[in-house]
């Protein structure tokens, strides 16, 4: 054997430097017994190399054993192993020899390190899949057993994670021994192992027959709900989104709403937190009915719970929740709408801000007339309590909001509001009004827009903020599009023109930002007849950084402008740009000069 | 022009705030350090400028005042120094505004603050970011060396004088800045110390010592003398805190500049930039510190809720 013992090894060296591949793996191999950990991950990090190498069958008679031996290393070297022993399912002859990988992993599925452990479970997982039922029953099963009646926590935790990629395989006596060994498992005196059998409860209950998910599997999702150790409560929740979609009607309203209730309840706020976060998820599996009749009441008590962290986690989820109930809209309107109100004006701005965030999402669950009644004067409130946060939330959420409503609010409540936003101190909430008109002005038509919107637009683009200028002269692309090139030409581009003969050098620059972006949208002799000679004359310009961003601009423009006009004008003033003083300017205009040869 | 390539990838690691290779950065300081050679002890500049004053590698903070004032080379910039320790990011603070100086020369201008020194940056925090991100202290030797070429001074259209810190009792005319042997590690005392520790003090009539223990407190008389004598219509100056981002002193004949918003994240002050026009008047953009999602959190971990 290649890898026996030191003493060999230097013969063997002599004999293996004939072939390349074989003298590499000794390399490879001398490396694995180095005293210096980074050799021996290295060398580790490439053992899918030594298994192609070898072949098959000798990685299954000596490479897979050799592997065995190195388990007990430092916890890097193993949590690489374990993961690259995962992929060994080609190395070791394909689906009928996976299990022989089942050793190595095994050894490591009982590792003290975490990572460690979970990794070998993850990588049998792998391999699993290429097993049949009688690989599965033959080699898995034995395995599971064996860690899970291990003596150490490490061992029964990893044998948690293998219970639902064995089951279907095995026969029925098997499975018999399997469930009882799972629910020990759920009884186990260290809350490690319960946890993770908690955490494999959701994936083996829809595996399990109809009989034993109601004799075990619930009785068992019941009992560890009660668990003593809040780490394991937790994952109620997820059991039950999963067995939910399992059972009927009566059997859910019987077993999982009197434990929903309890874990709502459950006097560790990390327990109710993720309730709150995931409880829409189990009303996704049941009748809008049973949710009204029997769901809704608890969600409303997790939005009114005393912790912070709970109402703002049940907060983010209100539309997800009604979305369930939007057949019942006097409900919604009469039972969701006040918690509402009140979570408006709770006394912690998290809470509010997840309000913010949320809010505009359910116009389309309620409609026009409850968005009028109800809605819009709780946005309004919200945008009037001046925090910033709440503010941009919102506003980068209107569109939800605006395509529900009819016209008339939206012009005469909400544009009011946005208008006066503008002027807000905080310069991000000013910039998410400048990114959201565009989209309002579209749904409200070209007409109202030229009367009420373009002369405050083309002020947005003398900001003095750069991002807000900037954002206002990219969706001028949008609404180019949206109303048409004519539009621009006749509506946009005499505003745009006046701001390049602006003193502000800032303000002709974005000029030509805009000029350049909306080119592709535009007629080739607008922008050859109009355009240019408009930008040419900027060519005088004493300021460097204007002249730059001309050559900028020109360079952008030139696929777009007839040859006629590249070379009477363009290239003129591109030359005399490329002899300028200022480097900046002069590496601009060569590069577009470049282009056009 | 045909390196631009490389330092254009170095420019979009930097814009990530992602800490560029040794290599590279030494590759940097190397370009940039040719670019230094060539500038005097105070370089004349053209309006319109934007001035800054400390970021102290508050990256994210750096970021949004180019948010607000546009990038180089659209905008031009001038940084008065004190580019890093006390923020997280020093490493890839300096390193951007050097990157930037080097792809675009004549854009952006660095002078150097107290803070760039073997001495100060061993003490408050930049020889220690560069240890823990890089385990061994070559950057910091590369970015200290460079310190040395950083030029003292700057001046505006021959009318905005620019310093770090402050005037020297033994600086009366710009002329006398040229006579210094900058390529140095900050002396302790003396002119070039004097233009980069000393503070304005509206209580003092000339020079009185200052309680930094390095530079001067200088006062009203000594301002107008040397505004006169120079044909000066302001000094700019950074070095000192300022709540609302900028302090004007002296009737307005000098003012603060401070771009390090929260400083130290923990101030809760504004931060500004002092925009001067091509007719030189000036006007102030008073900013915030970046929201918290707008700031990388490279540093969390993702730990598991339990010790279990």
């Amino acid at each position: 054997m290649l890898w026996s013992n030191n003493d060999q090894n230097d013969n063997k060296r002599a004999e293996t430097k004939k072939t390349d591949k074989l003298y590499s793996i000794a390399v490879l191999l001398e490396e694995l017994k180095s005293e210096d950990l980074h050799i021996r991950l290295c060398s580790i990090q490439k053992i899918s190399v030594i298994a192609l190498a070898v072949g098959h069958v000798r990685t299954r008679t000596e490479l897979i054993p050799f592997l065995s031996e190195i388990t007990d290393e430092e916890d890097e070297i193993t949590l690489v192993l374990a993961e690259e022993l995962g992929k060994f399912v080609d190395f070791v002859g394909g689906n009928e020899y996976s299990h022989t990988i089942l050793p190595p992993l095994t050894k490591l599925a009982r590792a003290e390190e975490t990572v460690v452990r979970e990794k070998s479970v993850e990588s049998i997982k792998i391999i699993s899949k290429a097993m049949d039922k009688n690989q599965i029953q033959t080699y898995l099963f034995p395995v599971i057993k064996d860690l899970a009646n291990g003596k150490w926590f490490s061992s029964r935790s990893s044998a948690c994670g293998l219970f639902s990629i064995c089951y279907k395989s095995v026969d029925k006596s098997s499975k018999e021994e399997l469930l009882l060994l799972f629910r020990e498992l759920c009884n186990d005196k260290t809350p490690m192992v319960r946890r993770e059998a908690a955490k494999e409860l959701a994936e083996l209950a829809p595996i399990v027959e109809e009989e034993n998910l109601k004799k075990i599997i619930i009785p068992l999702l019941i009992q560890l709900s009660e668990d003593e150790q809040d780490s394991v409560r937790i994952l109620t929740i997820d059991n039950c989104i999963s067995v939910s979609k399992l059972i009927n009607k009566d059997e859910f309203i019987t077993y999982i709403i009197p434990t929903l209730q309890n874990c709502a309840a459950d006097r560790s706020w990390r327990v109710r937190h993720l309730v709150a976060n995931k409880f829409y998820q189990v009303s996704e599996s049941v009748d809008p009915e049973i949710v009204k009749e029997n769901l809704l009441e608890i969600f409303i008590d997790l939005l009114s719970d005393n912790e912070e962290e709970v109402r703002v986690s049940g907060t983010a989820r209100i539309s997800d929740f009604s979305k369930q109930i939007k057949e019942y809209q006097e409900t919604i309107s009469d039972v969701i709408f006040p918690i509402i109100e009140q979570l408006s004006q709770d006394s912690s701005k998290k809470v509010k801000v997840s309000l913010a965030s949320v809010i505009t999402l359910m116009a389309p669950i309620i409609g026009n007339q409850m968005s009028i009644e109800k809605l819009i004067p709780i946005c309004l409130d919200l945008l009037q309590q001046d925090i910033s946060e709440v503010k941009l939330s919102i506003i980068s959420k209107l569109e939800s909001l605006s395509k529900v409503v009819s016209e008339e609010i939206l012009i005469n409540t909400l544009l009011p509001v946005l208008i006066d936003l503008i002027k807000d101190p905080k310069w991000r909430v000013r910039c998410a009004v400048v990114d959201y008109i565009p989209k309002l002005g579209i749904q409200l038509g070209v007409d109202f827009f030229n009367e009420k919107i373009i002369e405050l637009y083309i002020t947005w683009l003398q900001d003095a903020i750069f991002k807000i200028r900037e954002t206002a002269a990219k969706n001028l692309i949008q609404l180019t599009k949206e109303f048409g090139s004519d539009w621009c030409t006749y509506n946009l581009l005499p505003h745009i023109f006046k701001l390049l003969k602006n003193p502000n050098y800032k303000i002709k620059q974005i000029a030509m930002y805009s000029l350049s972006l909306l080119a592709p949208e535009l007629e080739i002799d607008i922008i050859s007849d109009k355009m240019i000679p408009k930008l040419t004359v900027l060519q005088n310009n004493k300021t460097p950084n204007v002249k730059l961003y001309l050559a900028k601009c020109l360079h952008e423009l030139i696929p777009y402008t007839e040859e006629t006009n590249i070379q009477e004008e363009i290239i003129p003033c591109l030359t005399d740009l490329l002899n300028d003083d200022d480097q900046d300017v002069s590496t601009f205009a060569k590069i577009a000069l470049d282009e056009i040869n | 022009m045909s390196s631009f390539g490389a330092i254009d990838k170095i420019l979009e690691k930097l814009e990530n705030c992602l800490v560029p290779t040794e290599k590279e950065i030494q590759f940097v300081c190397l370009k940039a350090r040719q670019i230094f050679l060539k500038e005097g002890n105070t370089i004349f500049l053209k309006a319109p400028i934007t001035i800054c004053g400390d970021v102290h590698g508050q990256f994210w903070d750096l970021k949004e005042l180019f948010e607000i004032g546009g990038k180089p080379p659209g905008t031009s910039y001038l940084f008065m120094g004190d580019f890093v320790d006390r923020g997280y990011y020093s490493i890839e603070t300096f390193l951007l505004l050097l990157t930037l100086k080097v792809r675009y020369p004549d854009k952006i201008t660095l002078i150097r603050g107290n803070h760039e020194s073997r001495q100060i940056t061993q003490v408050y925090g930049f020889y220690d970011e560069c240890m823990k991100k890089f385990g061994n202290s070559s950057v910091w030797r590369y970015c200290t060396e460079l310190f040395d070429y950083l030029s003292l001074s700057a001046i505006v259209e021959n009318k905005i004088f620019c310093v770090h810190g402050g005037l020297s009792p033994k600086i009366d005319t710009l002329n006398q800045i040229r006579l210094i042997d900058r390529k140095t590690e900050v002396p302790h005392e003396g002119p070039m110390c004097d233009l980069l520790w000393s503070d304005p003090d509206e209580k003092t009539a000339s020079w009185e010592l200052n309680p930094r223990g390095a530079g001067f407190f200088f006062g009203k008389t000594v301002v107008e003398e040397f505004q006169k004598v120079n044909n000066l219509e302001l000094i700019a100056r950074a070095h000192q805190l300022c709540q609302d981002g900028f302090q004007y002193s002296f009737d307005k004949k000098l003012v603060t500049v401070w771009s390090a918003p929260n400083y130290f994240y923990r101030c809760a002050n504004s931060a500004s930039v002092m925009k001067v026009d091509s007719e030189l008047n000036h006007s102030f953009k008073v900013f915030d510190a970046a929201p918290q999602e707008k700031r990388n959190v490279k540093l969390r971990r993702t730990t598991s809720m339990y010790f279990l």
